[in-house]
């Protein structure tokens, strides 16, 4: 077995260790876990986008509606960090079916503006609903000062605790994405995008199959979504921003879509040069953009991708 | 032979990417250790260096670096030094939120100062107020004089809306008329200017003609501003900010609105009147929290100036660049009265602080640690100029006094 294989079959277990020793090499933890958060929403963008084929303009509504609802738990209903979380993901998954039944039969460039278009409703829906969102000012008081699991009681202010308590449900949800794309279902998504004509000869529901990807990617999105209002005990409105959509379209670009690792790697390398370049210049746009045009020209798979495919050889 | 050369160019290909990455990822750590040998204090400082406040965020850092001067040249804190970081937070209160973390828990700072927008010191607070770092803010919002964002670490040296809308009302209902228009950028800070003076309206007995909104970042007026000539008022009211009030006083005057109408705006900046130039701005009414000349008035703004000249080639400070000077002033001079960079020292020396720094006589107020200050009634200068700074003329001042302010019962703070 190359090593190749062996990295493969083992994707989640090594991204695991990976995301454990992450901190410790990053400039801030704020942004190591940043990293993760972004990185987890790429991870379920890539779901619709890289393994079904879909490109979708619309998930800061997903993410946004996760981290909403989950600082609404905690600061009109003082609910326990958990179920917060809970109710994020749960938004999210709602939130994906309600846009997904109404855009799915669409495609390619139909399905991207139909998603961005029901993301800009969902926007203005929670900019107006002030009392519940702060509006303008954004959702504040999201704070969490502990968190008890299983009777020991942490300190989330501490970064690295923070860190660490974030990075357990990041990796949860690379071994249950894992196990999604390695189960027949998971075949049945790549044949979708593959060749949908086929797929249907085959017996299989490609709107079915469509949706329940959507909604699948929808509850990674708002996972991550509620991790980052707990993480930033805020959420200000332009998380629902189409530019919160587009950023997650660059980071699987530049990660390289349809890959399991891609997404985190775009993460990283987006926020990370995103990060230390403003602190040198303001003019850190031009260097970003440089970066991103350099690797669409030269990586057209993404870092990731081209990685894999050199690998393979 | 092909394969090969493949191959060794992916080795190296890998060399760099790692050795890049190395570089990268080491360097921070290492100006951190310097920093750390050297203790001195430290001042977080985000403000939106990049995007469309750009220019006044910038003047911000001048001035804030002017303080920071001042006090180490007057020998520190008995000989500890203090230092400016200053942070990108790019107008995005999650950005915002992500570098205060960043310089609470990796740089260490001992006091956060800054911010220029409603929505980023509300996001900056509610980082600090958790961490019990001290947070002084230079921009205006009326949220977070509130019981609900507020806490003692919490302190507001800019004016906010309310105060602002209110000076401006109280001067313009009592001389040009009751009938009043609005014109009003449609989100927070429109709206929270509005409140305000139809508040201080009241004792005026004004009739509110309606108020027009319209979408942040318009780019033409001309379909709004027939809707307003027909309302025939006396005043109308424009509350927007930056390149939306350039846009909005140089289409009205095109449209002869002036000639019937006197045009107020809650605020004025230094930097947009310098942009659209004397034309468009001629004979508007505003506020704005400091004006370099007062100087005939005040000591401390003419030493203030001095000072800003001698570091920036004959530059005066703008509005906006002055609350970076304040803020971090202030939080200095506590520090000296305190003898002490701890956080419960501090604030008590800041609640007791009466201060003269740059415009006249502030205090913070005990119950929100609003800064209680003058507000100035300004109108744009078009004709002899002294020079090119000179682009206002102070009208009217409302003196410091806290009966400006919501009561602290109205914030909902106890007793």
């Amino acid at each position: 077995m190359s090593w190749f294989q062996f990295a493969t079959r083992h994707r989640a277990g090594i991204a695991s260790i990976v995301v454990l020793v992450f901190p410790h090499i990053m400039p801030f933890t704020a942004l190591a876990v940043n990293i993760l958060i972004y990185g987890l929403y790429a991870l379920g963008f890539n779901l619709v986008y890289g393994y079904l084929g879909l490109l979708s303009f619309g998930h800061a509504a997903l993410f946004g509606t996760g981290a909403y609802l989950c600082g609404i738990a905690v600061v009109h209903f003082a609910l326990p960090w958990y179920l917060a979380i809970a109710i994020g993901v749960l938004g999210g998954l709602l939130m994906a079916a309600m846009i997904g039944v109404l855009a799915i039969r669409t495609r390619g460039i139909y399905f991207a503006m139909v998603t961005m278009a029901l993301s800009q409703c969902v926007y203005y829906l929670f900019y107006q609903a002030v009392d519940w969102t702060g509006g303008e000012n954004g959702l504040r008081g999201i704070n969490v000062r502990a968190v008890n699991i299983l009777g020991v009681k942490l300190d989330f202010i501490d970064p690295l605790t923070r860190y660490y308590v974030i990075a357990a449900f990041v990796i949860a949800a690379f071994f249950l994405l894992s196990r999604i794309l390695a189960s027949p279902f998971g075949a049945v998504i790549e044949a979708v995008r593959e060749n949908e004509t086929r797929a249907k000869a085959s017996g299989y529901d490609v709107t079915a199959t469509r949706l329940i990807t959507f909604v699948l990617s929808g509850g990674f999105c708002g996972l991550a979504g509620a991790l980052q209002a707990l993480h930033l005990s805020i959420v200000p409105i332009e998380i629902m921003h189409y530019d919160t959509s587009g950023i997650v379209v660059m980071i699987a670009l530049l990660g390289g879509m349809g890959t399991f690792f891609g997404p985190m790697i775009g993460a990283a390398a987006f926020l990370m040069l995103e990060n230390l370049v403003a602190v040198w210049t303001v003019h850190w746009q031009l260097i970003v953009g440089a970066v991103f045009m350099i690797c669409v020209l030269f990586f057209p798979a993404g870092i990731w991708g081209t990685l894999i495919s050199r690998g393979k050889r | 032979m092909k394969q090969t050369r493949s191959g060794s160019m992916t080795r190296r290909r890998l060399l760099a990417t790692v050795s890049a990455r190395a570089a990268l990822a080491v360097s921070p750590f290492r100006i951190n250790l310097l920093q750390a040998q050297e203790a001195n204090i430290k001042i977080g400082f985000p403000v939106p260096l990049t995007g469309p406040y750009g220019t006044e965020a910038q003047d911000q850092v001048r001035a804030a670096q002017l303080a920071v001067a001042q006090f180490n040249d007057a020998g520190g804190l008995n000989g500890r030094k203090a230092e400016l970081v200053v942070r990108d937070d790019k107008l995005n209160p999650g950005e915002a939120a992500t570098r205060t973390l960043e310089l609470v828990e990796k740089e260490k700072v001992n006091f956060v100062v800054g911010s220029l927008s409603a929505a980023v010191q509300l996001a900056i607070n509610n980082v600090t107020k958790e961490r019990g770092i001290i947070f002084n803010s230079i921009s205006q919002s009326d949220a977070i004089n509130e019981a609900a964002d507020f806490s003692r670490f919490t302190f507001h040296e800019a004016l906010n809306p309310h105060l602002t809308s209110g000076a401006v009302g109280r001067y313009a209902f009592s001389k040009f008329g009751k009938r009043v228009a609005f014109l009003t950028s449609d989100y927070a800070y429109g709206h929270e200017m509005v409140r305000g003076f139809l508040e201080v309206g009241k004792a005026f007995n004004i009739e509110n003609l309606g108020d027009i909104r319209h979408p942040l970042g318009t780019s033409d007026f001309s379909t709004l501003l027939p809707r307003i000539q027909a309302l025939k008022p006396d005043i109308l009211c424009i509350s927007n900010f930056g390149r939306d009030q350039q846009i909005v006083l140089k289409q009205a005057t095109d449209f002869g609105i002036k000639q019937t109408t006197q045009i107020i705006a809650p605020l004025l900046s230094h930097a947009s009147r310098v942009a659209a130039g004397p034309q468009a701005f001629e004979g508007v009414i505003g506020g704005c929290s400091f004006y370099w000349g007062i100087e005939d008035k005040f000591a401390s703004t003419k030493a203030f100036n001095e000072a800003f000249k001698k570091m920036y080639d004959g530059k005066l400070p703008t509005d906006y660049g002055a609350l970076g000077y304040g803020g971090v002033r202030t939080i200095l001079a506590a520090v000296t009265n305190a003898g002490s960079v701890d956080t419960d020292k501090v604030i008590a020396a800041m609640e007791a602080l009466k201060y003269d720094f740059y415009k006249g006589p502030q205090y913070y107020r005990k119950c929100d640690h609003q800064s209680v200050q003058s507000v100035l009634v300004i109108k744009s200068n078009s004709k002899d100029l002294r020079n090119s700074s000179d682009v206002f003329e102070v009208i009217g001042t409302d003196e410091p006094n806290e009966t400006n302010l919501r009561t602290c019962s109205e914030l909902g703070h106890k007793a």
